[in-house]
C-alpha cells in the first residue's frame, strides 16, 4: 500500500516511524528540498561570529561575515572533506583546516593553500574552492533558514500564512527577540516526526499526557483566572490554523472576557509594544494567549506558553520556544532547544520567564518528560516485523469542524483544538514529497467534511 | 555570567586550600546520605537535607572554540530549581494518586549515583563549606541500555545544630550533546 490512504479512511503506515529505508528517501526527497532552519539572527550578531548547526544531517557552520552577511557554509573542508569548525559557537574570520592548513574567509572563499607553489603551482585557481553552500539562505523574524534545492520557492512563499502566525510570536516587540544564551541539545530515541506532529497542533494529547501539569497548578485554575480577569466559561478554546505546505499552528484561548486586550504572563510595560506592533487580527491570535504553538514543515516548531504558578503560587510567566530536529536516523533524534526572550524587558521578569520555560517545556522540564515517553515509545514499539505492516487511523476532527465568524486569520481556520487535522496536513505534505511531487500545496482542504 | 557560577579555582577566581580530614570524612558522609535518600526515592528524607534557600543549576553545556573558556554557556541554564520547586514539580509527580498519570516516572528511570573525589574547602562564612565531587550518574529507561552522565557539582553545605544542609548545587555537565532518558535529574 501507499504510506498514506486518504480514503475510504486516513490511514497511515506505522512504517515510518522505524524503517531506515524510509529514514534514507526522507533525507533525499524532504531534506534536500525543504527550507530548514538552522539559527537565530542574534546568535551571530558580530561580523566573525559563528555557530556550527546540521541541515537535516549534513554539518554546516553558519556565520555572519566581514561584510554582516550570513553565510551557512558545510563544514567540510574542499581538500580532502576534513571537518572544519569543532567548536558549537565561536568567532573568527577565517576557517584554517587542521588537516593540511587550506584557509578560507568565513564567506567560504579559499584564500590560502599551504605550500601552493610547490604543490599545485603558482597557476593554482582558488576560485574553484569556495567551501559549499546551499543556494538559498534567507531570514524572516530573525529566524535563519536554508534550502538545498535550487529551484526552490522564496522563503516567504514557503512559509505562506504561516509568516503571518509566525510574526505573531516573533515580531510583537520593539526590539526583537534574542536567544538566550546557546541551544541545549539532547538525543532521543524517537524519529523526527513524532514531535514535529506533535507541535504541529495536537491539542488532543494534552490533557492525558500532562495530567500532572494540570495536578500541579501550572495550568490556570478558575481561582488563577478570577484574578486575571472576567471568567467567560468553563473551557480554554481553542482553533488550529493549517498554512499549507505542511505548516500548522494551534492557538488555544485563556476563557477570560477582557475590555481591551491582555497579555498575560507579559509585563505591562510591553502590553503596548504588542498591540502597536501587531495588527488587530494579530493581536487577538495573542491576547488571552493560553499556549500557541506550530510547526514549520518538517522540523522546526515553535511554542509560545503561558503558565502558571512557575515559581510558587501566582508567579505567572509567559515563554518563547524554538525547537529543531536533526533526523539521526530512522529512531534516533538531536532535539536543539532555543529558549528566547524580548529584548529590553526586565531582569526579574526574564529570570521568572525563563523558570517558566525551565521547569515545563525546557529540556528537563515537566510537559517534556512526559511528551518523550510517548515519541521514544512509538519507535520502540515499531520494531515489530509485523506490527510495522499496520497503519493506524488519523481521523480526528473530520467530523463536523466550524470555520469560525471571519478572523481576518490566513490559512485555513478551524475551532476547537482537539483534532488530527494539523498531523494530516503535516502528514500529507511528506507524502506529497516522499511520492516525488514537490509542488508547492496551497492550504489543504482534505480535511474538511471528509 | 550567572553569578552564582563564578565558582572559585576555575575561570579565574580564586580558591583556598582544602579543609581538615575531618571535614572530608563529613562532607563525604553527607553527600552518600543526600545521594541514597535521592536513588531510593525517599524524597522527603531528602528534603531535610536541603536548605530552604537551596538552588540547583546546571547550566548549558557547550564545546567552546578554545581551552581556556569553561565548557558551559555562563548565561543560559538547563536546569534552575528550588526546593519549594522540586518538592511541587519533581516529588509529588511519585505520590499515589498522581504517579498513574504522571507518564515520565512510571516507571521511574531508575538513577545510581557514584560519588568520588570530595573535595572540602572553607569559604568566607565559618559555617559554610565549599564541597566538590565528581558525580557519575547511571539512568536505566525500562529494559533499555544505562545510560550515563559525569559531571563535577560544586555545592556550599552548611553546619547547622541539627547537622550539615545543602545550599546549593551547581552540575558542570562533561557531555553536550545529552543522550540520557530524562535530562531532568539530581546530579
Ligand atoms: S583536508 Fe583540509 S587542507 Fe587537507
Ligand atoms: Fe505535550
Amino acid at each position: 500500500m501507499s504510506l498514506i490512504e486518504t480514503a475510504p479512511r486516513f490511514a497511515v503506515s506505522r512504517r515510518i516511524y522505524n524503517d531506515e529505508n524510509i529514514h534514507h528517501a526522507e533525507l533525499e526527497r524532504i531534506f534536500r528540498r525543504s527550507w530548514l532552519f538552522v539559527a537565530h539572527e542574534s546568535e551571530i550578531a558580530e561580523p566573525g561570529d559563528y555557530v556550527t548547526r546540521r541541515l537535516g544531517i549534513d554539518r554546516v557552520i553558519v556565520t555572519r561575515d566581514e561584510e554582516g552577511g550570513i553565510r551557512v557554509l558545510l563544514n567540510s573542508c574542499r581538500h580532502r572533506g576534513t571537518r572544519l569548525c569543532r567548536a558549537d559557537r565561536g568567532n573568527t574570520s577565517h576557517f584554517r583546516c587542521s588537516y593540511h592548513g587550506w584557509t578560507y574567509a568565513n564567506s567560504g572563499e579559499l584564500r590560502g593553500v599551504t605550500f601552493q607553489p610547490e604543490v599545485y603551482g603558482r597557476d593554482f585557481d582558488k576560485s574553484r574552492f569556495s567551501l559549499f553552500s546551499p543556494p538559498h539562505v534567507d531570514i524572516f523574524q530573525g529566524l535563519v533558514f536554508a534550502c538545498w534545492d535550487p529551484e526552490a520557492p522564496s522563503l516567504l512563499e514557503y512559509l505562506g500564512p504561516m509568516a503571518w502566525y509566525l510574526t505573531t510570536v516573533l515580531g510583537k516587540f520593539d526590539d526583537g527577540v534574542e536567544l538566550i544564551g546557546v541551544p541545549a541539545r539532547t538525543l532521543i530515541h524517537a524519529n523526527w516526526k513524532s514531535e514535529s506532529e506533535n507541535l504541529s497542533g495536537d491539542g488532543y494529547h494534552t490533557p492525558v499526557t500532562h495530567a500532572t501539569a494540570f495536578e500541579l497548578g501550572l495550568f490556570a485554575t478558575k481561582s488563577d483566572l478570577e484574578l486575571l480577569g472576567e471568567v467567560s466559561g468553563p473551557r480554554f478554546t481553542g482553533r488550529t490554523a493549517d498554512c499549507g505546505n505542511g505548516h500548522t499552528m494551534r492557538i488555544q484561548r485563556l476563557p477570560l472576557n477582557t475590555p481591551r486586550p491582555a497579555f498575560h504572563g507579559y509585563p505591562e510595560e510591553l502590553w503596548e509594544q504588542i498591540e502597536r506592533n501587531l495588527t488587530p487580527a494579530q493581536v487577538e491570535v495573542q491576547s488571552c494567549l493560553s499556549v500557541g504553538h506550530g510547526t514549520v514543515f518538517p522540523n522546526f516548531s515553535f511554542l509560545e506558553n503561558f503558565k502558571t504558578s512557575v515559581d510558587g503560587p501566582g508567579r505567572h510567566a509567559r515563554y518563547i520556544r524554538i525547537t529543531l530536529r536533526y533526523p539521526l536516523s530512522a529512531t534516533l533524534t538531536e532535539v536543539v532547544w532555543f529558549g528566547l526572550r524580548p529584548r529590553g524587558a526586565s531582569e526579574e521578569w526574564q529570570r521568572l520567564s525563563r523558570l517558566g520555560y525551565l521547569r515545563t517545556n525546557g529540556p528537563a522540564g515537566m510537559f517534556e518528560v512526559d511528551d518523550l515517553e510517548n515519541f521514544v515509545s512509538i519507535s520502540q514499539a515499531h520494531e515489530g516485523n509485523v506490527s510495522r505492516d499496520f497503519d493506524f487511523t488519523l481521523e480526528g476532527g473530520l467530523h463536523g469542524q466550524a470555520a469560525p465568524a471571519a478572523l481576518g486569520w490566513p490559512g485555513d481556520v478551524v475551532d476547537g483544538d482537539r483534532t488530527e487535522r494539523t498531523i494530516r496536513a503535516f502528514l500529507l505534505r511528506w507524502h506529497d514529497l516522499m511520492e516525488g511531487n514537490p509542488s508547492q500545496s496551497q492550504s489543504v482542504t482534505v480535511s474538511h467534511g471528509r | 555570567m550567572i553569578p552564582a557560577l563564578q565558582v572559585p579555582g576555575r575561570w579565574g577566581v580564586p580558591e583556598r586550600d582544602f579543609a581538615d580530614a575531618m571535614a572530608h570524612a563529613e562532607a563525604s558522609a553527607f553527600l552518600a546520605r543526600e545521594s541514597e535518600y535521592m536513588d531510593s526515592r525517599r524524597f522527603s528524607e531528602w528534603a531535610e537535607l536541603v536548605d530552604e534557600s537551596f538552588r540547583y543549576l546546571v547550566p548549558v553545556p557547550v564545546t567552546p572554540d578554545n581551552p581556556l573558556s569553561p565548557p558551559f554557556d555562563p548565561e543560559c541554564l538547563l536546569l534552575d530549581e528550588s526546593k519549594a520547586s522540586m518538592i511541587q514539580l519533581w516529588f509529588r509527580r511519585y505520590e499515589k494518586g498522581m504517579y498513574e498519570i504522571a507518564w515520565g516516572e512510571n516507571p521511574p528511570v531508575r538513577l545510581r549515583h557514584f560519588v568520588t573525589n570530595v573535595r572540602v574547602r572553607g569559604t568566607d562564612d565559618e559555617n559554610v563549606y565549599d564541597v566538590r565531587s565528581n558525580v557519575l550518574l547511571i539512568g536505566v529507561r525500562q529494559g533499555d541500555a544505562p545510560a550515563f552522565l559525569s559531571a563535577e557539582r560544586f555545592d556550599l553545605v552548611r553546619r547547622t545544630d541539627t547537622g550539615l544542609r545543602l545550599l546549593r548545587r551547581i552540575a558542570i555537565l562533561d557531555e553536550t550533546l545529552l543522550a540520557f532518558p530524562q535530562v531532568r535529574a539530581m546530579l
